[in-house]
């Protein structure tokens, strides 16, 4: 194609921090070079290779640390400001491949919580750090309040069930919950954060490490996409946690939405950006009725342009969020109610977009659409799945309840 | 409401014979596909899972499906002598594509390139009774394939209207009493090494719109020079096989054109693309009929705010629109085959005129649509549960994505809605 995304897919770019455009360019090779050019090869053996490269990422370029602070060897990005910088690097993963880019805003999502700035936990950095951030990937998967069981009256986030529960004693936590459905790699999750509710019913966060005695994980469970990634259910039977594994600082739910909120949306964005590369030779070298030019019928070319429109959207709104995030201060803080309403909003508006963006745009590349050879179903799966991660239950119901409660100082929906 | 079934339907368009043939194929579907259906994914290449249960459905020791438009006199069961052709078309379609539409498709389309010699008053009969052994004697599934796509442009075969097969690349050329057949084709279901006879659509003078040079051939799969690549991978569609075929100077005998010069063409129109479209529409509400049952049980047993989903009113507003599209999409789905079954009548339409191609691309494109945006909402009802295939919809919804795309994609059916609708001439 004769245009790089950057150049058409406008966007404010003195949001990102001089700094991290090196950082961000070095990400954009690596997914050139080590996946988007090498796709045929990539799928043939796509759980070993994806293993390879994305350690690549992880560790030789150093993407694990990128939220840790400078003395736990990280970048030293624990700070709100830096939430432009991740939005544009997860945008440059997901154009590569959407499961490194959601395992990765995972672990992040959680760690944001106790690494950055204001309120960086040292102890359990210390804890956790040596574990979890070594030379070889170390997955986190999330237990996020979703769906209830009939039947079965439990606590409440914002109407959404929490399904874990704490119970807290001087000699340390004790977490429940039986068959809870992660976000993330399940399966291979060696630490879980999950959302459990206290005695008080009151939301808080648990960290879980994946051997800890009473942690059962179940089957793995075959899902649309992120084929890298298995994910599998999980019970805590009396697991005991120390005391400083949890989490219990006031917003600190709002806060993990809001982080997955950015970094899932910036990396759907990404698979629908490199989805527009695919397309755009798609239309400039297919014909139609017999000898035209694809992008040259209106038709065709009224459905490119929606493609555009949804991915630009996605893109300024998405990154408008992450300006918001990084000028939280203001606003009380990540968890605030402003940022985490906003971070709801386009964050799901994010992912329709970028559905929307691969839904039309198959359209017009019929069978190939649909066949692995183009990669195209796969951005299209990937981002479904995500997509399906981030609603949690009811689609974007509650989403809408947040955003008439913030909005409309509703109180009972 | 009781069940799935209670989703309107004309029920006058519903012959006795149809009621009685949907009880026993769904009562089979039921106990052979229904279980075993989750596993499809994995057993897309090999189909050792898959095609036993072809066998039951299509082959002689199970329904005999397969030969079912054959006439009476050659064994088949008289479909292409019925009058109710489109409302069996569009029960088997539902019926099958309520477990899985991919195993709907596999099974469907070998019928579909036999409509073009079996269905009156096109019956050829020199090659109904020569297909008939093949199909009718057969215990194991036959299948047969419409190779129309080729790779320079996907949906310009089927644009017969307006290109009128001035870009088919795929050549006939008649030497004695043989056709000669050069060409290569893209993405028919049933290749990949599965069909057994083949219909190929080829033109006889490259780059003529004359429609007399629009030949449609059947050529036996094991004909020397057809060579079937392997089948692709794809997002979903696990049970229907799809690949490459190259017809490299495959010789068959003269009469395995289907007509003849002008009809070949005619009866493309007339029963390969309404028929393709009736089939289509009932794949994909039997798919939406299931995806009521799956949905039914995931909004009745997990809460919202500690109630059921279905009772809290916002929640409500989605799947009742849901429900609303299926009933809606269901009558659309019968009012199509009905099409069909009124083209012998005084007041029905030649299959292909502007009319009904126009209306049932249209029809087609709107159940399409329609599926494709429910099955996407209904996933996010389920949230974290709508990517778990233990739940059945996410593979109904990348299996009928396929449906949206194919047979020339949605911009077509809206192309040919609009040249009927407001008599456009150069689109």
């Amino acid at each position: 194609m004769k245009k790089k995304p950057d150049d058409v897919f406008i966007y404010p770019g003195t949001w990102i921090n001089e700094d991290a455009r090196d950082f961000v360019a070095t990400v954009e090779d690596w997914a050139r070079k080590e996946i988007i050019s090498k796709r045929l090869e990539y799928q043939k053996e796509y759980k070993k290779l994806f293993h390879e490269k994305r350690k690549k990422l992880l560790f030789d370029i150093g993407l694990d640390k990128i939220i840790l602070p400078e003395e736990y060897n990280g970048f030293g990005w624990n700070t709100p400001e830096r939430a432009p910088d991740l939005f544009s690097i997860f945008t440059e993963i997901g154009k590569a491949d959407a499961c490194v880019g959601f395992l990765a805003a995972v672990k992040y999502a959680c760690f944001a919580l106790v690494s950055m700035e204001p309120d960086i936990d040292k102890k359990l950095l210390d804890d956790l750090v040596p574990t979890y951030f070594a030379e070889d990937p170390k997955d986190v998967a999330i237990i996020l309040p979703g769906p209830g069981i009939m039947g079965k009256e439990t606590p409440l986030f914002k109407a959404r069930s929490i399904m874990a529960n704490v119970k807290s004693t001087k000699a340390g936590n004790t977490i429940e919950g039986k068959d809870l459905r992660p976000t993330g790699g399940g399966a291979d999750a060696e630490l879980f954060c999950v959302v459990c509710a206290d005695k008080g019913k009151e939301a808080c966060i648990g960290f879980v490490p994946a051997d800890a005695e009473g942690v059962k994980k179940g089957a793995p469970i075959k899902e649309t996409g992120l084929d890298a990634c298995t994910n599998a259910d999980v019970s805590f039977d009396k697991v005991k946690v120390p005391s400083s594994y949890l989490v219990k600082r006031k917003a600190a739910v709002q806060e993990l939405y809001v982080w997955l909120n950015l970094l899932f949306g910036s990396t759907s964005l990404g698979a629908a950006m490199n989805f527009y590369e695919i397309l755009y030779d798609w239309a400039d070298t297919r014909t139609i009725k017999g000898g035209g030019r694809l992008k040259e019928n209106p038709l065709c070319a009224s459905v490119l342009a929606d493609v555009a429109r949804e991915i630009s959207m996605a893109r300024i709104s998405g990154l408008g969020l992450a300006h918001i995030m990084a000028q939280s201060g203001e606003r009380g803080g990540i968890g605030s109610p402003g940022v985490y309403t906003f971070a709801q909003m386009i964050g799901s508006s994010m992912q329709k977009s970028a559905l929307s963006a691969l839904n039309r745009g198959m359209e017009l590349m019929g069978s190939a659409g649909y066949s692995k050879e183009w990669h195209v179903e796969k951005h299209w799966r990937d981002i479904k799945t995500i997509q399906a991660y981030l609603s949690g239950v009811g689609s974007d119901i509650p989403v809408k309840m947040d955003i008439a409660r913030f909005f409309y100082d509703t109180e009972e929906v | 409401m009781n069940s799935f079934e209670d989703f309107s339907r004309p029920e006058e368009y519903v012959s006795p014979g149809i009621k009685y043939f949907r009880m026993v194929l769904r009562d089979l579907i039921e106990k052979e596909v229904m279980p075993v259906r989750k596993e499809f994914d994995e057993d897309w290449e090999e189909h050792k899972l898959i095609e036993p249960l072809f066998d039951k459905i299509m082959g002689n020791k199970g329904l005999g499906t397969q030969k079912s438009l054959f006439p009476e006199e050659v064994g088949g069961w008289g479909l292409g002598h019925s009058d109710y052709l489109g409302g069996f078309a569009y029960a088997m379609a539902e019926e099958v594509g309520r477990a899985d539409t991919g195993f709907a498709v596999a099974y469907l389309v070998t019928l579909w390139p036999l409509l073009t010699i079996l269905v009156e008053p096109y019956v050829n009969w020199r090659l109904a009774r020569e297909f008939a052994p093949m199909f009718c004697n057969s215990d194991k599934a036959v299948f047969a394939a419409m190779c129309m796509t080729e790779p320079q442009g996907g949906a310009d075969i089927e644009n017969l209207e307006l290109l009128k097969g001035k870009t088919i690349r795929t050549t006939a050329r008649l030497e004695g009493d043989e056709w000669v057949i050069n060409g290569h084709k893209l993405w028919p279901t049933n290749t990949g090494g599965v069909a057994d006879l083949m219909a190929v659509p080829c033109t006889t003078n490259p780059g003529s719109d004359n429609p007399d040079d629009y030949a449609l051939i059947f050529v036996p799969a094991d004909t020397k020079g057809v060579t079937q690549g392997r089948p692709y991978e794809k997002a979903g569609m696990a049970a229907d096989k799809n690949g490459d075929i190259w017809f490299e100077d495959v010789r068959v005998p003269s009469w395995y054109r289907a007509h003849g010069p002008g009809t070949d063409a005619k009866v493309f129109m007339k029963f390969v693309i309404p028929l393709g479209n009736v089939g289509s529409m009932g794949m994909l509400v039997g798919a939406m009929l299931n995806l009521y049952e799956r949905l039914y049980e995931f909004v009745s047993t997990r809460t919202y705010n500690n109630r059921p989903l279905k009772e809290n009113d916002a929640i409500a507003g989605l799947i009742g629109k849901i429900a609303g599209d299926i009933d809606v999409c269901r009558i659309i789905g019968h009012e199509a085959a009905m099409i069909i079954d009124r083209r012998n009548k005084p007041y029905g339409k030649p299959l292909d005129s502007a009319e009904v191609i126009g209306k049932t691309r249209s029809m087609k494109k709107f159940i399409a649509d329609t599926a494709v945006e429910d099955f996407g909402l209904a996933m996010d009802v389920l949230g974290v549960y709508g990517v778990d295939r233990e739940w059945d919809i996410e593979k109904h919804w990348r299996d009928i994505k396929m449906i949206q795309l194919w047979m020339g994609g949605k911009q077509l059916c809206q192309m040919e809605a609009a040249r009927y609708f407001y008599n456009c001439e150069t689109l």
